[in-house]
């Protein structure tokens, strides 16, 4: 049973000032969301509690005492336990030794007990084992896990430290559905035995279903908090937009007919590595979403498209024109663009400067030698104008912008040259309402100047909003084509959750 | 039991790949082993017992220096310094045995501050590196400078020979075995137990990915200085053999013996980015390089080609573990 009172929190990072006044008041026995948009601080102020930030000012009480926490394992002998947002695994351990790596049995005084091990792991993943899908147990190296597998061992390590103030920054955003309500179980089992539980995510929905109260922090500041009976959705958005222009309500009817334009991507009988016979046209000037449960071949399709995986069998037709696909070079060169929500595999060239992130593909598809630095950022400034994004100069490392932010670059690079087909996948994990907004706002604008473009998204919302026709993936194929009316949550749903 | 029945059907589906994940020394075992059979066919006297206690006697040290750099390997370091480290120490213990007498006790005496000596080294690398977050690879190589200015300062001139009693004892036959077998056994026994300790472990998850670690709440800065002192003493224990088989004192002997060990460590299948490896084929990694310069002798290669044909070979031997190890995973 522990309370946890944080106040007046402030943290800068050289010149950024992440957390300028953050307040917390987490009770015994509750689910606290923390709400926020990307760059806003609740990470900030999550890694204040977790020990592995410093705070600059401000102070923690726990159970009334004010405490010092000096690092992770100061926090852990407190009784506070996390899971992060970037994922803190071993990759080449086995999925027990990561979920004890803090605390490893020992017997003798020396040996590391690998019985004791293996039975308390066994037990930790008992929980989980008929959501956690195939080749998921305690001796399986980590790296061999899938991203969703490696989500659940974060969430095991963070339940295995059994400590009484618990918090998990977005554990859910690469989780199935059936994974995410075996977790909220555990969440109400724990509340039950009188946990704390601060919880971050970017879902409303799973928001509204397990949480007790939502603390808002917007701009580095504690703005509300509320009890989540007592407040509703928009409620809760306007207080993160605070004084900001009112959202775009996303387009409801998108009124493109792809019949009536010329078909620019064509793939048939597409088969590869997590998926296989899968056929479909984008027009120019269409969005046509990948719907269906996380990990159901979307992302390997877009990928083999993109020449990243190999595929084994198909075609695929570029504006006419047939291509092999064999690398992401020749998928370039041909008009292919790929923006993957996984940034730090796919995206951004960690700690190099913006104009060198924003560039590879204009050196790539001009085939430059040399360039003018004074043009080329020129020609990198307009996107990144386009997109509205945040930074101070075209120098600044891109690890020095918030998650929403290092994505409109990772974007922007592909706008510089126009590509005719823009895959897009799961574009926005991890990214605040308000760049989501502009992101959709520019997607649709891209397409209605004749790109075709391809969406997935993990979020129902955004494919039902944004998408003109929906492909529902199940067990790496197509099951069922989404149109017109028929595009509602409830069909996407049945299509997805259907046997395949 | 539904964990159970899932891990073994993985291992039946990829049977080669799971062997390689748990010994990832396989591929250099290969080699190892066409390597002997090339060696008994070009010299078969080179199976022989009395022949095959040489090359232990002779390795041994390269061994040992191998499993040093491998604790730091680990941890996704490296030091520079081990070869310094086995001069400095060699130097220390023959100055200290001839100022002592060389009889039997001070010759232990002797040993036990070089093995301190290269605990101090370690401990040394350690904090420059962990403690003072400098660069790995080129703090070690000051260290190793450093180290072997230390080493020309006790003993400036090579030369000193140290007491019969200890070069007799490292090459003496006791029960019918020799000595460096019974040093071989007691070196695979502590491996042992430091293979089960959980610091293996932590020196692991840290060359997995440091800033895991630390958010798992890993004393990382701990561990990485544990590594190196791990090294530093293993390259003590190194420098104790190098003394026994050349039987003087020589403050550039271990110079060369660095990039052996750091060849040693990769031909063992260990990742020089951390996170992966084992001892085992670190001391594999080791006794290949040794059979390679055996093999080139055996051959018969004209003197001046030798180094030629010996670095084409570690090349080969590199080429093959890459090979096999890439067959599994496909």
């Amino acid at each position: 049973m522990s309370e946890l009172l944080i106040r007046g929190a402030r943290k800068a990072y050289g010149a950024t000032l992440a957390l300028r006044r953050g307040d917390l008041h987490l009770l015994p026995g509750e689910v606290h969301v923390l709400i926020g948009s990307n760059g806003s601080g609740k990470s900030t102020l999550c890694k204040i509690v977790a020990g592995s930030v410093k705070p600059d000012a401000g102070e923690v009480l726990l159970d009334g005492k004010p405490v010092t926490i000096a690092g992770p394992q100061a926090a852990r002998a407190l009784g506070i336990g996390i899971f992060y947002q970037e994922l803190s695994l071993a990759a080449r351990r086995t999925v027990a030794e990561n979920i004890y790596l803090p605390a490893l049995p020992v017997k003798s005084g020396v040996f590391v007990d690998r019985a004791t091990l293996e039975e308390k792991a066994r037990r930790v993943i008992a929980d989980f084992a008929d959501v956690a899908g195939e080749g998921f147990s305690a001796d399986t190296p980590v790296e061999t896990l899938r991203a969703d597998q490696r989500q659940l061992v974060e969430i095991m390590k963070a339940l295995a430290t059994e400590a009484p103030v618990l918090i998990f920054d977005e554990p859910t955003s690469a989780l199935d559905r059936a994974q995410v309500d075996r977790f909220f179980e555990i969440l109400r089992r724990l509340k039950g035995e009188g946990r704390a539980i601060i919880f971050i995510s970017h879902r409303m929905d799973e928001i509204f279903a397990i949480g007790d109260r939502v603390t808002v922090i917007r701009d580095g500041e504690t703005v509300a908090t509320s009890r989540i009976a007592e407040t509703d959705q928009a409620t809760i958005i306007h207080q993160m937009v605070g004084e900001r222009e009112e959202l775009a309500t996303p387009s409801v009817a998108p009124a493109v007919h792809a019949t009536s334009r010329a078909t620019v991507l064509s793939v048939q009988d597409f088969s590869g590595p997590g998926f296989r016979n899968v056929g479909f046209e984008v027009a120019k000037g269409e969005i046509l979403g990948f719907g269906g449960l996380h990990g159901q071949g979307q992302s390997s399709v877009m990928r083999a498209i993109f020449g990243a995986l190999p595929h084994q069998a198909g075609s695929i037709t570029l504006n006419g024109k047939a291509h092999a696909m064999r690398s992401p070079r020749e998928a370039i060169a041909a008009g292919c663009a790929y923006v993957s929500g996984d940034r730090r595999r796919d995206g951004i060239l960690q700690g190099r400067p913006l104009l060198e992130n924003l560039t590879p593909i204009h050196f790539l598809r001009n085939r430059l030698m040399l360039a003018r630095p004074s043009r080329l950022r020129e020609r990198a400034l307009k996107p990144l104008q386009a997109l509205k994004t945040k930074f101070q100069a075209l120098e600044q490392p891109i690890n020095s912008l918030s998650g929403g932010n290092q994505q409109k670059i990772v974007i922007a690079r592909w706008l510089i040259d126009r590509p005719d087909v823009l895959l897009l996948d799961d574009p926005t994990k991890g990214i605040d309402l308000a760049a989501k907004t502009d992101l959709f706002a520019l997607i649709r604008e891209l397409a209605a100047e004749g790109m075709g473009i391809v969406l997935y998204s993990s979020e129902d919302a955004e494919l039902l909003n944004n998408a003109d026709r929906i492909l529902v993936f199940n067990s790496g194929s197509v099951t069922r084509e989404l149109t017109g009316a028929d595009r509602t949550r409830y069909n996407l749903y049945h299509a997805a959750y259907e046997a395949a | 039991m539904q964990q159970i029945a899932s891990s073994s059907s993985a291992a039946r589906e990829g049977g080669l790949k799971s062997v390689l994940q748990r010994f990832p020394f396989v591929p250099a075992l290969i080699i190892l082993v066409a390597l002997v059979a090339l060696n008994g066919f070009f010299e078969p006297r080179s199976l022989s017992f009395g022949s095959i206690t040489g090359l232990v006697s002779t390795y041994l040290a390269l061994m040992l220096l191998a499993v040093a750099q491998t604790y730091v390997v680990y941890a996704g370091d490296i030091d520079l310094s081990v070869g310094a480290i086995v001069s400095l120490v060699n130097v220390v213990i023959i100055v200290l045995m001839e100022k002592w007498g060389g009889g039997g006790l001070t010759v232990l005496a002797a040993c036990l501050v070089g093995v301190l000596t290269g605990i101090a080294c370690g401990v040394v690398n350690g904090i420059m590196i962990a403690g003072l977050r400098l660069q790995a690879i080129v703090a070690t190589f000051a260290t190793s400078i450093f180290f072997t200015g230390l080493a020309l300062y006790v003993l400036p001139v090579a030369g000193t020979p140290a007491p019969e009693a200890y070069w007799l004892t490292y090459g003496g036959t006791y029960f019918g075995i020799p000595f460096v077998f019974y040093v071989v056994a007691a070196v695979a026994l502590v491996l042992g137990i430091l293979a089960r300790m959980r610091l293996s472990t932590q020196l692991l998850a840290v060359g997995d990915d440091a800033m895991a670690a630390f958010q798992s709440g890993l004393p990382v800065t701990l561990i990485r200085i544990k590594g190196y002192v791990l090294c530093g003493l293993f390259s003590a224990l190194a420098a104790l053999c190098v003394t026994g088989d050349t039987a003087s004192g020589d403050p550039l002997v271990g110079g060369k013996m660095t990039l052996y060990s750091v060849a040693a460590v990769v031909l063992g299948g260990s990742a020089l980015s951390g996170g992966a490896g084992t001892v085992t084929g670190s001391v594999i990694g080791a006794l290949i390089i040794g059979l390679i310069n055996s093999l080139v002798f055996f051959v018969g290669t004209p003197s001046e080609w030798q180094n030629l044909v010996q670095g084409l070979a570690i090349l080969i031997a590199l080429m093959a573990g890459v090979l096999v190890s890439r067959g599994a995973r496909a």
